[in-house]
């Protein structure tokens, strides 16, 4: 192969080499732009590919496999340039596509071998290739019947298959737990996180947040057609340096006096009112936790809790969106 | 999932070269094919109404040589022609409609195959069925023909021979592209099966209603100019109202023009624009 899928050409976050890196990427349809300058580094490991609905993922992924022409810019896997070289790019990479797209009317072996062929394996290769593929997934004697009596969850496991019946080194997977049960979900997620440890680089663009905060290592979220915001998974979600949670509880007027007095001492960066009998805020400049405390039994309301902030992957994706958060956060 | 629970496992195999997947695609068409029943059914008819009774004729009627005016009239009469057309329409019109209805195409593409090799993996396969009823019989039938004739002009016979292969290796091509052209319109098989038929049975009506004012509109017709092409290939020569040019430009648009559209609507299918 000429080239190289596992160089790796820098590094994000002085962690994992850069696999997929677009620079100022425009693909427009007619007169929507679904890509409008699009610059992401996305490095090795499970990478969350956020955005809702139009946002430009799919998009992403089709231009990276080299299906779209790119109106300006440039889309680089593994060192290959997704425009010229887009064939190598495709033998080395595995597609797994949100929509229903298998064929009906053969069964899962018949299927996932076939592919494997296309992929450039031996037929016997394919055969056996296939079969190992099916037992990692979790498909069973059915992978003889014809797929289209095979239930969403099968379907996605078959799916996900034939994507690696080839021992691709890049995955993309499009919403693989779409439509699953918690089992099914619970089942996918696993063995996506399997695949990941034999050095695979495998992005998974996904509504479910809580999939994605679960398996990944980094976060690209993607707006407009644009990059809003990306990260590992643990700076994304760990809160700003020096912002802490803080939960009180007390009657409204004692809540009241304890909101002016600690405006003395600290930042309050935001309030939430609960029922009118507790506030939780987060504050910045409260390092000292026992004026707080004070304050508290000063003005007879209780402290219920006081931690570092801590995020979601639901939060960072509205913050993001609500325009980059607390200073760039 | 078992006690033990299945790891993955890299693949260490060789990947055979790109511009040879095609043929992955062609055998997969070709071996799905000659399983269908609607396909069973039409070559064993075909074997029985247009092949064998040629053949035991000119087997049992004494032949000095293989004679243009034989193989003529027994591929030219129109018979072969139309079963040609029912043979196509039934292998074509799952080849395109069926991944159109699935959404499979994207199974395709995500891999390192291009639109052009797609097209011409289908193809093969769609011709290779084809030649079993349209290329190979007619062949063989010279062959026995020439096996029993009881003169020893054998090179008149071979040349009748060359004639038959041309005409056979046409007769394959010629209705495949646009079977997959209307294949490449619809999700349903059944609708590219019919469409495809009903294409060439209203082509061979018009040509009717208007070859009573002038009889050279029996040329748009695809099973008279197959009919009348085959004639000039045996024979030599054409109908006076014939255009020999026309002939050739109808019998070359019917495989082009097919050709061409559906490999632009393909194109257009794989990047969802």
């Amino acid at each position: 192969m000429a080239g190289d899928m596992t160089a790796g050409k820098g590094t994000a976050s002085g962690v994992n080499p850069i696999h997929v890196s677009a620079r100022d990427v425009a693909v427009s349809f007619g007169p929507v732009m679904a890509l409008d300058g699009f610059t992401a580094d996305i490095p090795r490991g499970i990478v969350g590919l956020l955005g809702p609905n139009g946002a430009g993922k799919s998009t992403f992924i089709k231009a990276s496999l080299g299906l779209l022409t790119l109106d300006k810019g440039s889309i680089s896997v593994g060192g290959l340039d997704s425009q010229t070289q887009s064939l190598l790019i495709r033998d080395s990479i595995g597609y797994m596509p949100e929509h229903d797209c298998l064929i009906p009317s053969v069964n899962a072996v018949e299927l996932v071998s076939y592919l494997g062929m296309i992929s450039g394996m031996a037929s016997l290769d394919a055969m056996q290739r296939s079969h190992e593929m099916l037992d990692f997934v979790g498909i069973g004697e059915e992978r003889y019947r014809p797929i289209k009596s095979y239930s969403t969850g099968m379907k996605q496991k078959v799916k996900l298959a034939q994507t690696i019946v080839h021992d691709p080194k890049l995955l993309f997977l499009d919403e693989p737990t779409s439509g699953m049960d918690p089992q099914g979900r619970e089942e996918l997620l696993g063995l996506v996180k399997k695949m990941a440890s034999s050095e695979k680089t495998i992005i998974v663009s996904s509504h479910i947040l809580q999939d994605v905060e679960r398996i990944c290592d980094y976060a690209v979220i993607i707006n407009n057609g644009k990059l809003v915001r990306s990260g590992e998974m643990k700076t994304l979600l760990a809160g700003e340096e020096g912002v802490r949670s803080l939960t009180v509880r007390g009657p409204a007027a004692a809540l009241s006096g304890y909101v002016r007095a600690l405006e003395q001492i600290c930042q309050i960066i935001d309030k939430r009112d609960e029922v009118g009998e507790q506030i939780t805020f987060l504050v910045r400049g409260c390092e000292d936790g026992k004026k707080v405390f004070r304050l508290a039994a000063e003005n007879g309301v209780q402290v219920r809790s006081l931690h570092p902030e801590r995020l979601d992957l639901e939060e960072v994706f509205l913050r993001a969106f609500r325009g980059g958060g607390r200073d760039g956060h | 999932m078992g006690i033990n629970p299945i790891e993955y496992h890299p693949w260490k195999g060789e990947r055979t070269a790109q511009n040879l997947r095609l043929y992955v695609i062609a055998r997969s068409v070709f071996r799905h094919k000659v399983r269908s029943t609607g396909v069973i059914i039409f070559m064993v008819l075909g074997f029985l109404l247009v092949h064998t009774l040629n053949m035991l004729l000119f087997v049992l009627v004494p032949h000095e040589r293989l004679e243009n005016s034989d193989m003529s009239s027994y591929l030219a009469n129109g018979t072969f022609a139309i079963f040609a057309m029912l043979l196509a329409a039934v292998v074509t019109s799952d080849l395109i409609s069926e991944d159109l209805a699935s959404s499979s195409f994207v199974l395709y593409f995500s891999r390192a195959l291009k639109v052009r090799d797609y097209l011409a993996g289908k193809t093969a396969g769609a011709l290779l069925v084809m030649s079993l009823m349209c290329a190979i019989p007619p062949v063989v039938v010279a062959f026995v023909s020439i096996a029993t004739q009881s003169g020893n002009d054998y090179s008149y016979s071979l040349g009748v021979l060359g004639k038959t292969v041309l005409v056979g290796a046409l007769v394959t091509v010629f209705f495949v592209p646009f079977g997959l052209m209307i294949s490449s319109f619809t999700k349903r098989k059944s609708y590219a099966a019919v469409g495809t038929f009903m294409s060439f049975f209203v082509l061979y009506i018009v040509a009717g209603i208007f070859s009573e004012f002038d009889k050279a509109w029996r040329i748009i017709s695809p099973i008279d100019s197959l009919s009348i092409l085959f004639n000039w290939l045996y024979e030599g020569d054409v109908p006076s109202y014939v255009d020999e040019g026309a002939l050739v430009a109808i019998v070359a648009s019917l495989i082009i023009v097919p050709a061409a559209v559906v490999y632009f609507r393909l194109t257009r299918q794989v990047v969802g624009k």
